[in-house]
């Protein structure tokens, strides 16, 4: 390390977020280096039936929208703040620039689609049905954009019509690691010559009752109760329970290295390295296997060793099984580097944002890597032995030397995704 | 009333030029919406008055008088022959 930039190079020269740590990129940056965790109670009507639940909310997106864009899925929402912002940092579509807007792309990544619209269509029929003996109105009638709002490519179409951008839009359902595969996938269209650019993006919203009872259901959620809220979700601690659902979006500018080079723009980092597998074992048990051969082909894509690699943003989740599996994983990849290899979850304060996990982890690991600073896992405590690793604790952990982050993001359904940024000398 | 409501939602969210409404004989086509535009416009109705109106496109053929008209008389055929002030409120 470093090795020279390859040929086709792809470079990040955007990012965006608005989450539950912030309403920006700075501003999310910035919490997540303090450590202090940005999750609390759920919304009432969540609570109502779910008592104790907990959850990270992302702002209010509507004040910064336009009346067309406030009548859009709040996932849609989300997404073209945090893409507006990426794309205003890119300088990509200055008029100056005369960017070819049939060779930008649009990579969206989410798990749900527009999980409030289902959640409030289905409410409205139930309230209509129950009034029908008194109001005697149908309970179907539902309002006509219902479909173009709920369809999971409908914030991949909102950011390309806003911005004019005409090239290949993707819309990744990967659940956990869709945004993680959005990015890889728009960064081997720019290699292949497919695309000059892409604007890429995760997000999700749906904190919702109905989604949320599923959630509960699966008995994955961080127990709220005896617990203060921000220190409820505890990746890799011994008394680990659980992930908290979050919301939110994050969305990176993705430019061929040459192009942004001619255009005199400095870039944030390279994205150099992506690995995807598919565990082919079981609907939710994470794999070793699987995830081992992910971070092993990120590696191989990025012509980097795993000891180039100076921070591992990890999947995370503050399961039982999740959390020691990926341990052994990065044990297995990265062997006795990992006791040199700084790892921390992020979940532990923006919370679960599931089709938006893997573009706000890949963010904040490589801002963090930028102010060389890296974030820590709020709530761990006593380390789970099981998950030997070395880990960020209490504070930001000052680590000017960082060169490349890697970012793990492993999905129900055993698809794995891992991706790896390095700076640009 | 009922044109009222219409005209309300053509003006604010389809952005029709309120001008037009002054035009005799005005058509909807003239209007500019689209199908989506025209459905949406039709929910402000249904959303009031719980049902749903029949074959929206057909309307596109029509004056902007002949479709109030239309839309009130299949109000009437759902309210027992009235025009409720404000179908929610009373069915």
């Amino acid at each position: 390390m470093p090795q020279a930039e390859r040929a086709n190079a792809v470079w990040i020269t955007g990012i965006g977020a608005f989450c539950p740590l912030g309403t920006d990129a700075a501003s999310s940056i910035e919490r997540a280096l303090s450590g202090r965790s940005a999750i609390g109670p759920a919304p009432s009507a969540v609570c109502e039936w779910m008592p104790h639940s907990l959850a990270a909310q992302a702002p209010d997106p509507l004040p910064l929208l336009d009346r067309q864009g406030q009548s859009l899925d709040r996932a849609t929402q989300l997404a073209l703040v945090a893409c507006d912002e990426a794309l205003s940092q890119s300088g990509l579509l200055q008029e100056s620039v005369q960017a070819d807007r049939n060779r930008i792309g649009i990579y969206g990544g989410i798990g749900f689609g527009g999980a409030q619209t289902v959640d409030s269509l289905y409410t409205r029929y139930h309230q209509a049905m129950e009034n029908h003996s008194q109001t005697g109105r149908n309970p179907t009638i539902m309002h006509p954009l219902s479909v173009p709002r709920m369809m999971a490519n409908a914030p991949v179409a909102a950011v390309s019509m806003k911005y004019g951008l005409r090239g290949s839009s993707y819309t990744y359902s990967v659940a956990c690691a869709s945004s993680a595969v959005a990015l890889g996938e728009a960064m081997r269209a720019i290699r292949q010559g497919w695309l000059d650019a892409a604007v890429v993006f995760g997000t999700e919203a749906m904190i919702n009752p109905g989604a949320y009872m599923a959630w509960n259901a699966l008995r994955v959620l961080a127990k709220g109760e005896g617990t203060e809220a921000s220190l409820s979700c505890r990746p890799f601690d011994r008394q680990r329970s659980g992930f908290v659902l979050g919301e939110g979006s994050a969305s990176l500018v993705l430019e061929r290295a040459d192009l942004a080079r001619q255009r005199m723009v400095r870039p944030l980092a390279e994205l150099c390295g992506y690995g995807t597998s598919s565990d082919a074992t079981h609907l939710t048990a994470p794999s070793r296997e699987g995830q081992e051969r992910a971070m092993r082909e990120a590696l191989i894509d990025a012509g980097l060793q795993p000891t180039d690699i100076g921070y591992l943003n990890a999947h995370g989740t503050a399961t039982e099984a999740g959390d020691t599996i990926e341990a052994q994983s990065i044990r297995a990849v990265f062997a006795e580097h990992a006791d040199h290899l700084p790892v921390s979850s992020t979940k532990s304060m923006h919370g679960h944002l599931i089709g938006a996990a893997g573009a706000l982890e890949l963010a904040l690991a490589v801002l963090a890597m930028n102010r060389g600073a890296l974030p820590p896992t709020a709530g761990l405590v006593e380390p789970d032995p099981a998950c030997d690793l070395l880990h960020v604790v209490g504070k930001a952990h000052q680590a000017p030397a960082v060169n490349a982050v890697m970012s793990n993001s492993f999905a129900f359904g055993g698809s794995n995704a891992c991706l790896v940024a390095r700076r640009v000398s | 009333m009922l044109r009222d409501t219409i005209q309300r939602f053509l003006v604010d969210t389809a952005q029709v030029d309120p001008a037009k409404f002054q035009r005799p004989g005005l058509r909807v086509a003239e209007l500019d919406l689209d199908s989506l535009g025209l459905v949406e416009m039709l929910f402000e109705v249904e959303d009031r008055y719980g049902f749903q109106i029949k074959e929206p496109m057909r309307y596109m053929d029509m004056t902007f008088d002949e479709m109030v008209s239309d839309i009130e008389q299949a109000v009437r055929e759902h309210h027992g022959g009235k025009l409720p002030e404000d179908g929610r409120a009373t069915g």
